[in-house]
């Protein structure tokens, strides 16, 4: 390894990319996108749910109890029923997702101190939505009935890490991971099979340059890319999204330096292997992408998936990151705690790179 | 004197395809070797074993001693290779492609500045030091990428088609820049369809399907037929040729403008009762070889095919007259081509020939409708090429170098899809085919897939495709470049005959042979057309012997014009 020469290919490559301000703008800028998509689009939060209630009691404990649920931002008031029969239609036609039944006698068995049923009727097309609307609806009552006599246990629940439940909070750390790894593997594949396109590679072969220190030189500008967007969603989720950031940044930025290496390091071996910048580009996303989605526990949390999937996700690094992360903007750990999953993905970046130094023989066939 | 390259036995295989058998080869250091072959005959192969950069299937491969295989870092360190693809950044300027080239292979700075300074002069780019390589042109490029390759001074240079797309002046100048690094005691090896250009070699193997058939230097390669080869100049080419072709052994005839060249084997003479009998008809000289009837000689292919068949009634294409007045073509300022006036007559073969960006495509274009004159005006015949492009278009024909034929389909299947573009239908069809195929030898290969067959047979299969519709004149862009030296001989017979029918033929080249088949030629230099007339009148006007080659004929005429200009 001379550094010469790996300065040599890294100014090389610098130009290049400099002097592609198409390539450059969509590299800076897919990441910001990705990140208003998926900030916006996967919110797991449910907010305004549309309320139907029939009030067979009229009485004033039943409006207090309709308040309960109005006074809270979780739902609206979108129709009001008179017979039990329209329950259905309002549910079918989609005017409410949930219906509140409170039946005749409401208030004289609250003030008997006897328990008073009320009916939650909740539309289960949505499963996911529909277990929060009903916890949510659970809450309200529950609150309303502590207030009364009725009530002898309360349970208190403190939230910790992300007080408000919000989902943007977790989506987002985790979309680093996402970004990370859909990008910059994307941008070093390209680039390698490119040359190989159009042939100046064998230029490469036939000179004393080794694999590893053209590898190397091309490390350089799209790490310095990927770095750059790896701040522009980090400031973009700190003020845009509010997410909170309770870790050290040296820690998160230290550790996503190694992240790219690997992911760019992933785009190398891809392109190592291949010798069409389509083929290159398709294997890139196969491999990349769509894992870091599934498989990252970025949506879908590991420890309810099957336990085979569960052994299936220790293959991506973008899980252990996904862990990094979190654990650094949420819940400002450090590598103290963090140590293990920083540990696979070094181990990780290192086997990545030794492959792809190995597998780009210096030979045309 | 060292050897640089000694291979033993050298072969490389493809997926089980041979593709390079039984390579023995030396070569010493101060000569410039030429690999002289088709395309297809393993020319490149042999390259990227010599560069290190593909392992050889059988044998034993050293350069510089180091065995390639195992010792490929310490050739790697020692050549400079030049590939037949560009090998340039396009993003780079011209002085930061040859910085990064110097700097992988551990340049000094201090060298890297005299060496750059040096090459650039010499190459005549050193006014392109700042401009993008994706900027230059063909001919540029490739001086560039000799630059490149040249910039560490490597003992030995590997050129893979060196001139491929090279205009004459260009060529000259890479010559030099060769010649030079050879008497500085490197070594040269170069790779090339090109007999002209295998000339200006030292010593030339000649690769014909993955074996090395020759190995010599060229004048010796060519006093292997000196006393077989026979110039008939003749006004009456085809009763001639009749004639001739009755003669036992001959091995090649080469059908040109105005004389026949005739090449018999080598325990051959011409019949005692021969010259009576072309009394009155030509008369018959016993001339030098070329490079090229030393390597028919070589080669094992066949003697030519019979005549071909005429054209079928039904589309017997009636001879018509090109005419231009005072045709240009602006893009801006620039004048692509500028007060052309030409008329060409029925069944004339017109050569255009000219460097790099003279104008030649543009004019090309203009008479085939693809491109509105800004002035002048030009005819088809009757047909305007502004007015009626609808119906001048039928009676074109135009086949290049890069024919879109389809790889996937086999030969018969794009006979049909190409008959069919042209709207030709039922027993219209089966009778153009029929005939194309027949005039263009591809009887008996209809089934085949066009991804299979060899540069010569596709080289047929798109000429076929081209003149199914019998048009009045065709349009030839570099018809037979990579092809060898016998189907090159079976290509233009076809060509002299279809004009010889009536049809009218443009030719553009840079593989100046070419023009010795052309009835006229026309000289283009920065848009003008500076010179159109017959080859021989040519050299007369421009004072040069009667047998002064075509490099040099081109040479000279465009010297006169910037002497002219300046």
């Amino acid at each position: 390894m001379k550094a010469k020469r790996i300065a040599a290919v890294a100014t090389k490559e610098t130009r290049e990319v400099l002097r592609d301000p198409i390539t450059l703008g969509v590299a800076l800028m897919m990441p910001l996108v990705l990140l208003l998509l998926f900030g916006y689009a996967i919110t797991l939060d449910v907010d305004d749910i549309a309320l139907g209630v029939l009030d067979e009691d009229h009485s004033p404990a039943s409006r207090q109890l309709q308040q309960a649920f109005t006074a809270s931002d979780a739902f609206r008031l979108t129709a009001r029923l008179r017979h039990y029969h329209e329950v259905e239609s309002t549910l079918q036609g989609g005017e409410a997702r949930l219906v509140l039944v409170i039946p005749a006698g409401f208030q004289r068995r609250l003030a008997r101190g006897e328990a008073s049923p009320v009916q939650l009727l909740v539309d289960g097309s949505y499963s996911a939505t529909a277990t929060l609307v009903s916890q949510r609806a659970l809450a309200v009552t529950r609150g309303f009935g502590r207030d009364s006599p009725a009530s002898l246990l309360s349970l208190d629940t403190r939230v910790w890490f992300n007080p408000s439940l919000s989902s943007v909070h977790t989506v987002v750390p985790a979309l680093y991971a996402v970004i990370l790894m859909a990008f910059p593997p994307l941008l070093t594949a390209l680039a390698l099979v490119r040359e190989k396109e159009t042939g100046t590679i064998q230029q490469i072969y036939a000179s004393p340059l080794s694999a590893a220190e053209f590898l190397c030189g091309k490390l350089v500008p799209y790490g310095a890319i990927a770095c750059v967007q790896m701040a522009m969603v980090i400031i973009a989720g700190l003020l845009w999204f509010g997410v909170p950031f309770h870790g050290s940044p040296g820690v998160l930025l230290a550790v996503s330096l190694l992240y790219v290496l690997c992911t760019l390091g992933i785009g190398l071996l891809v392109s190592a292997v291949t010798r069409t910048q389509l083929v290159a580009m398709l294997a890139v996303l196969i491999i990349t992408l769509m894992p870091s989605f599934l498989f990252s526990g970025m949506l879908f949390p590991i420890f309810t998936m099957p336990y085979l999937l569960q052994l299936y996700t220790l293959l991506f690094p973008g899980r252990y990151f996904v862990d990094i992360a979190r654990g650094v903007v949420l819940k400002g750990v450090g590598v103290e705690i963090l140590w293990p999953s920083i540990a696979v993905v070094a181990v990780y970046t290192l086997l990545i790179l030794a492959l792809a130094a190995w597998r780009l023989k210096k030979k045309v066939a | 004197m060292t050897t640089v390259i000694r291979a033993d036995g050298v072969g490389r295989r493809f997926a089980g395809r041979r593709v390079l058998a039984d390579i023995d080869l030396e070569v010493r250091d101060g000569e410039i070797f030429g690999l002289l072959g088709p395309d297809g005959a393993g020319k490149t192969t042999l390259m990227q074993l010599l560069a290190a950069i593909l392992d050889p299937s059988e044998g034993q491969l050293t350069v510089f001693g180091f065995d390639t295989r195992h010792g490929a870092e310490e050739v790697n360190a020692r050549v400079g290779y030049m590939t037949q693809a560009f090998s340039l950044y396009d993003r780079l300027s011209v002085i930061e492609n040859l910085q990064f080239a110097a700097r992988i292979r551990d340049v000094a700075a201090s060298d890297f500045r005299l060496r750059s300074e040096e090459l650039l002069t010499m190459a005549g780019l050193e006014n392109a030091r700042h401009r993008r390589a994706g900027q230059l042109s063909g001919g540029m490029r490739k001086k560039l990428s000799l630059c490149a390759a040249l910039i560490h001074a490597p003992a030995l240079l590997l050129l893979d088609e060196l001139s491929l797309g090279v205009d004459p002046l260009s060529r000259r100048d890479l010559w030099r820049l060769l010649r030079r690094h050879r008497d500085e005691g490197n070594t040269v090896v170069i790779s090339t369809p090109y007999m002209d250009e295998a000339e200006h070699c030292d010593r030339l193997g000649f690769l014909h399907d993955g074996q090395l058939v020759a190995l010599d230097t060229p004048a010796r390669l060519r006093r292997r037929v000196t006393g077989h080869i026979y110039q008939l100049a003749t006004s009456h080419l085809d009763e001639t040729e009749a004639l001739v072709r009755s003669w036992p052994g001959i091995s090649s005839l080469q059908r040109l403008a105005n004389r026949l060249r005739i090449q018999l084997a080598p325990d051959q003479d011409v019949p005692v009762d021969a010259l009576a009998r072309l009394d009155g008809l030509g008369h018959l000289v016993a001339v030098e070889p070329t490079l090229e009837e030393a390597f028919i000689a070589l080669s094992p292919l066949s003697a030519p095919a019979v005549l071909p068949p005429p054209m079928p009634p039904a589309f017997a294409a009636t001879g018509v007259e090109v005419r231009a007045e005072r045709l240009g073509v602006h893009f801006g300022d620039v004048m692509a081509v500028h007060e052309v006036s030409l008329r060409v007559p029925p069944g004339e073969v017109i050569g255009w020939l000219g460097p790099n960006g003279a104008g030649k495509t543009t004019l090309i274009r203009v008479l085939c409708g693809l491109q509105k004159p800004s002035v002048g005006r030009a005819w088809v015949g009757e047909l305007s090429v502004t007015e009626q492009v609808g119906q001048l278009r039928r009676r074109l024909g135009y086949m290049s170098q890069h024919f879109s034929l389809y790889p996937d389909l086999s030969v018969a299947e794009n006979l049909r899809f190409f008959a069919g573009i042209y709207g030709l239908a039922g027993r219209q069809r089966r009778l153009a085919i029929d005939w194309a195929s027949h005039m263009t030898h591809l009887t008996g290969l209809e089934e085949q897939r066009v991804d299979a067959l060899s540069a010569a047979v596709r080289q047929r299969l798109a000429l076929a495709c081209s003149i199914l519709h019998g048009p009045a004149v065709l349009f030839l862009d570099e018809p037979t470049s990579g092809i060898d030296p016998l189907s090159r001989q079976h290509f233009w017979h076809l060509i002299l005959t279809l004009a010889g029918q009536g049809m009218t033929v443009f030719v553009t080249t840079h593989y100046l042979e070419e023009a010795n088949y052309c009835h006229r030629l026309g000289l283009m230099h920065q848009g003008r057309l500076i010179a159109l007339d017959t080859p021989d009148q040519l050299r007369v006007t421009l004072g040069l012997p009667h047998d002064a080659g075509m490099e040099a004929v081109f040479m000279a005429g465009i010297e006169r014009e910037q002497r002219r200009a300046s």
